[in-house]
């Protein structure tokens, strides 16, 4: 702080004045706005009528959202497993001394996530079509299907609609995740590892008890992300499947969208609005207490309690000491 | 993932055994994993350059194969006919992504330098409220600001998009600054300042300067953000401002069965991002992975 040479507040406000003034005006109105008309029924038109709690007991017994809530939920689970444990595999493969080319690869790795997911969702439209996809395409060159006219309409099946449209996520972020987790990885002190090698330890020991405690909290930065990431998908399934067929590919920001947009509902859509805050809030919250919990051992925890025990009696032994209030 | 598994066990034996030859095969395999991985990430960019270049009936005939005569009449008739607003929403989206990404360089610079370097009562709050602004999901804000905007009469003007993007994207960019001014000590300010030095001057001319690097970093982070934004140009902007992926899904909407002229539009409209990543592919990896470890 510079506390020498302050400025006027005059300087300060009016450097502030317009930031603050656009961010609270797109961010914390719009917030209140939704909480404020998620209180109506209101379709798109002049005509609000302020109806109480109704659309949130509508949404509560709302079989679409929860459907796309579990779908949202799914993305996470599988987005973790695929994005940042394939990325953690790969890295341990790309940091052998026997891979060449390590540059390229992360060049090349790292290019998917940086187009847009519109386009990404179009490439996966024409790899997954049933005439002209190079899925069926492939199927027919390895000879599981005669033609590509009676190859699957890939895009069709509601129980595996999931996975699809899952698969270009994982495939678009692998090798972001993949940058990342080696950016940790280089920064470990390779007199550690070697004198593993030393000690015998082998590949997949070295990767478990030394690689993976080292880079933790990376990890974890990358988990936080895939969960945020995965809260909010929208782009690739809007493109893909529009939520369908049916409610099969549905997520929470996509049935806002149709909710507000294509039957013009604002009112409910504002109350789904509303809930993807406080639900994405919550499952991003609840999962850092879940990690925090799970990637602090019970040596540390032991640590931490002891620490705080011992700062308590320090406390209430200067109290019993100088008297109340007399600690200054 | 198995064999994966496989190969690391193989790796773990042929290492521990350390015989030559089973490293020389082991390298081979590892190698030729990863550049599988690598290919198949850009694949599609290769698949759609070669492919863009045929006739529809030529690409429906097989769709793998390499062009039998290759012409660039697909990318004609795309630039050429205004009815598909690809080339005007290249230029949309520029001139969005520059002044956006210029606005929140700026304020980032200036908010987070103010948040760092000078204590006042609206010090912490403000610090809270970006933070909040970080967790806040966006997507639940469609609704709500498309309500917001069209009370204001700030939808399908040019400068709509700017509002969210240089909103969304300030606290994270304001954060990556803050972190970095702190690591800059505070006595150059108090020498010139002993000099005579104003505050703004001081902070545009001596730490701007210093701080070059991460405004890099932060504007590298935006390019792509902004260039590659969907859900908001989708409700907020109409046919005359669209941009890129808007335009994008217009188009393929209305000839999603001609490949080629889809993988064309695709093409161009992603070549300025291609480009300016595989120029500068070390600074921007470099960026992106401070920025998203940081942020």
């Amino acid at each position: 702080m510079l506390n020498s040479i302050r400025p006027k507040n005059r300087v300060i406000f009016g450097y502030l004045l317009i930031p603050v003034a656009l961010f609270i005006f797109t961010v914390f109105v719009p917030l209140v706005a939704a909480l404020f008309y998620s209180f109506y029924d209101w379709k798109v038109g002049p005509n609000k009528i302020f109806n109480g709690l109704e659309n949130y007991v509508k949404l509560f017994h709302d079989e679409v959202f929860w459907a796309s809530f579990r779908h949202n939920i799914f993305l996470v689970v599988f987005c973790i497993v695929g994005q940042v444990g394939i990325a953690f595999i790969l890295v341990m493969i790309i940091s052998s001394k026997l891979v060449k080319a390590k540059g390229i690869h992360r060049t090349f790795g790292f290019f998917p996530s940086t187009i847009s997911a519109v386009c990404i969702g179009f490439i996966w439209l024409m790899i997954y079509d049933q005439r002209k996809g190079l899925l069926n395409w492939f199927l027919v060159q390895i000879g599981k299907i005669p033609n590509m006219k009676s190859g699957p309409v890939w895009l069709n099946e509601p129980e595996l609609i999931m996975l699809l449209v899952s698969i270009p996520l994982v495939w678009q972020y692998v090798g972001y995740y993949m940058v990342i987790i080696l950016s940790a990885v280089a920064s470990i002190d390779t007199e550690v590892l070697e004198s593993a090698e030393i000690d015998g330890a082998n590949g997949i020991q070295r990767a478990r008890y030394i690689v993976l405690p080292l880079i933790k909290s990376t990890l974890l930065v990358c988990v936080t992300l895939c969960i945020a990431g995965n809260m909010k998908a929208f782009d690739n399934i809007f493109v893909m499947t529009k939520g369908g067929p049916g409610y099969s590919s549905m997520v929470m920001a996509m049935y806002g969208y149709k909710t507000s947009f294509e039957t013009g509902y604002l009112g409910y859509g504002s109350c789904i609005s509303v809930a993807i805050f406080v639900l994405s809030l919550i499952v991003i919250g609840g999962s850092q207490a879940l990690l925090n919990h799970f990637t602090t051992d019970e040596y540390d925890r032991n640590e931490a309690k002891q620490a705080k025990q011992r700062q308590k009696d320090m406390i209430a032994a200067a109290k019993a000491k100088y008297g109340k209030g007399g600690l200054r | 993932m198995a064999s994966e598994k496989i190969l690391e066990t193989q790796a773990v034996k042929n290492e521990s055994s350390g015989t030559k030859a089973g490293n020389t095969i082991l390298g081979i395999i590892l190698n030729v994993f990863m550049w599988i991985f690598s290919l198949s990430c850009i694949f599609p960019l290769i698949w759609m350059g070669y492919s863009s270049l045929k006739q529809k009936r030529d690409f429906n005939k097989d769709i793998f194969s390499l062009p039998s005569e290759p012409s660039l009449s697909n990318y004609q008739r795309i630039l050429s006919n205004p009815d598909y607003n690809i080339a005007s929403s290249m230029i949309n989206s520029t001139r969005t992504t520059i002044i956006s990404v210029a606005l929140i360089v700026v304020c980032a610079f200036i908010v987070g330098y103010i948040l760092a370097r000078c204590s006042f009562k609206m010090n912490r709050p403000l610090y809270l409220m970006f933070l909040m602004g970080m967790l806040i999901p966006v997507h639940s804000l469609m609704v709500p600001i498309y309500i917001i905007f069209s009370r204001a009469g700030l939808l399908n003007k040019w400068y709509t998009l700017l509002m969210p993007y240089l909103c969304f994207n300030l606290p994270v960019s304001l954060f990556l600054v803050e972190g970095y001014v702190k690591g800059i000590p505070t006595a150059l300010e108090e020498a010139a300042a002993i000099d005579g030095c104003s505050f703004s001057r001081s902070m545009f001319s001596i730490i701007l300067p210093i701080c070059k690097p991460i405004l890099t970093t932060v504007a590298i982070i935006n390019v792509f953000g902004c260039w590659n934004e969907f859900s908001f140009a989708l409700i907020l902007q109409s046919k005359a401002f669209q941009t890129v992926p808007l335009a994008l899904k217009n188009f393929t909407g209305q000839f999603n069965s001609d490949f080629p002229k889809m993988m064309a539009a695709m093409l161009l409209t992603m070549s300025p991002v291609v480009i300016f990543y595989f120029v500068f592919s070390k600074q921007i990896i470099k960026g992106m992975v401070a920025g998203a470890v940081k942020g």
